[in-house]
C-alpha cells in the first residue's frame, strides 16, 4: 500500500527527485504530528480548567459547591488549588492514564448516575473511596505536587502537627490518610486509614 | 418512678435537640476550630469519631454538660499514650457551642 502511494506521488511530480519528495513527505509528516500534539496538549489543558470541571451540574452543584470557601479555594496568600490540581496528576504518563480513566465518567454523566442530589449522596462514599484508593496507591501524588515533605520545616509547625507528621512517617501513612474531607464533605463510612491497601 | 420519668424526659429532650442541630453552622465552627484535624464524623483519626462519641453519650442526661466542659476548658487528653491539651472551641457563644454539641450527638 505504501509502495503504491509512493508510486502515485512520484507520478504526480515527475520532475521531483526522490530526495526532494522524501524530504517533502518528512516535513509534511512532522507538521501533521506537531499539529496533532499541539491540539492534544491544548485539549488536555482545556479539560484541566475549572470551567471545564464545573461544566456539568453534577460537579458544580455538589463537590464544587462544597469546595467553595475551603482552604484550597480562599486563603491568606491567594494561592488556589483548582479541581485538576488535586485530582489530576501533573506528570505526563500518569496524567494521560488518569484522563483515559476519566473518560468513563462521561458515560456516567450520560447515564445520569449522579444527576440528582439524592443519587450523588447515595454514591458519595463510593466516589470518595475511589479517590482515596488512588491517592493511597500513588502516595498522595497530587498533594505532593505542591506540598513537598522535604521542604516542610517542622520548626514552623505546631507541636501537634509536628508530632502527627512524625507519627505518620513512622507508620508509613500518606497525606490522604489524615487530610481527607478538607475540600468536600466527609462521606459516611470507614476512612482512608481503614482501607487496607498495599502501597507500591 | 418520678426520677425515671425525669431522666427519660431529659434523654428525649437531648435527642430532640440533637436532631435540631444546624449542621452547616456547626461544621463551619468546627472547621474554624480545627476539630476535624483530629476527629472525623465516622472514620478513624487520632481522636474518637463523632459517631462513637454520640454512641457513648446516647441517652445520657449529662451528655451536653460533659461535652460543653470538654470543648470549653481544654482538658488533658491522651493520644498514643502522650498527654496533650484538647483545643478550646473558637467561640464564646453558648448557643453556637450547644449547636456543635447537638451536631455531634446527632451523628
Amino acid at each position: 500500500m505504501i509502495k503504491q502511494w509512493w508510486g502515485n506521488l512520484r507520478a504526480r511530480c515527475a520532475t521531483c527527485s526522490r530526495i526532494t519528495l522524501g524530504l517533502g513527505v518528512f516535513v509534511g509528516a512532522l507538521l501533521i504530528a506537531g499539529l496533532l500534539l499541539t491540539a492534544g496538549a491544548a485539549g488536555l489543558a482545556w479539560t484541566n480548567t475549572e470551567q471545564f470541571c464545573i461544566g456539568c451540574h453534577e460537579m458544580r452543584d455538589n463537590v464544587y459547591a462544597e469546595f467553595k470557601g475551603t482552604i484550597h479555594d480562599v486563603n491568606r496568600s491567594g494561592v488556589r488549588a483548582i479541581c485538576s490540581n488535586c485530582h489530576v496528576p501533573h506528570e505526563p504518563w500518569p496524567l494521560i492514564k488518569r484522563k483515559m480513566r476519566a473518560s468513563f465518567e462521561l458515560w456516567g454523566h450520560l447515564m445520569g448516575v449522579v444527576d440528582t442530589k439524592e443519587k450523588f449522596e447515595a454514591h458519595r462514599y463510593t466516589l470518595a473511596k475511589r479517590v482515596w484508593t488512588r491517592m493511597k496507591e500513588t502516595d498522595s501524588l497530587e498533594c505532593r505536587n505542591c506540598h513537598h515533605a522535604d521542604a516542610m520545616d517542622p520548626e514552623k509547625q505546631s507541636e501537634k502537627a509536628k508530632a502527627r507528621h512524625a507519627k505518620g512517617k513512622a507508620e508509613g501513612l500518606t497525606c490522604i490518610d489524615c487530610h481527607f474531607g478538607i475540600s468536600h464533605k466527609e462521606p459516611d463510612g470507614p476512612g482512608p486509614q481503614e482501607l487496607k491497601l498495599v502501597k507500591p | 418512678m418520678k426520677t425515671l420519668i425525669a431522666a427519660a424526659a431529659l434523654a428525649f429532650a437531648s435527642t430532640a435537640q440533637a436532631q435540631n442541630a444546624d449542621a452547616g453552622a456547626a461544621e463551619a465552627l468546627m472547621k474554624k476550630s480545627g476539630c476535624f484535624k483530629c476527629h472525623s464524623v465516622s472514620a478513624k483519626k487520632d481522636g474518637p469519631s463523632y459517631k462513637s462519641v454520640a454512641e457513648k453519650y446516647k441517652g445520657k442526661p449529662d451528655a451536653e454538660a460533659t461535652l460543653f466542659k470538654h470543648l470549653t476548658t481544654g482538658p488533658t487528653v491522651k493520644i498514643d499514650g502522650k498527654e496533650e491539651r484538647h483545643e478550646i472551641i473558637k467561640t464564646k457563644s453558648e448557643a453556637e457551642i450547644k449547636n456543635v454539641i447537638a451536631y455531634i450527638l446527632s451523628r
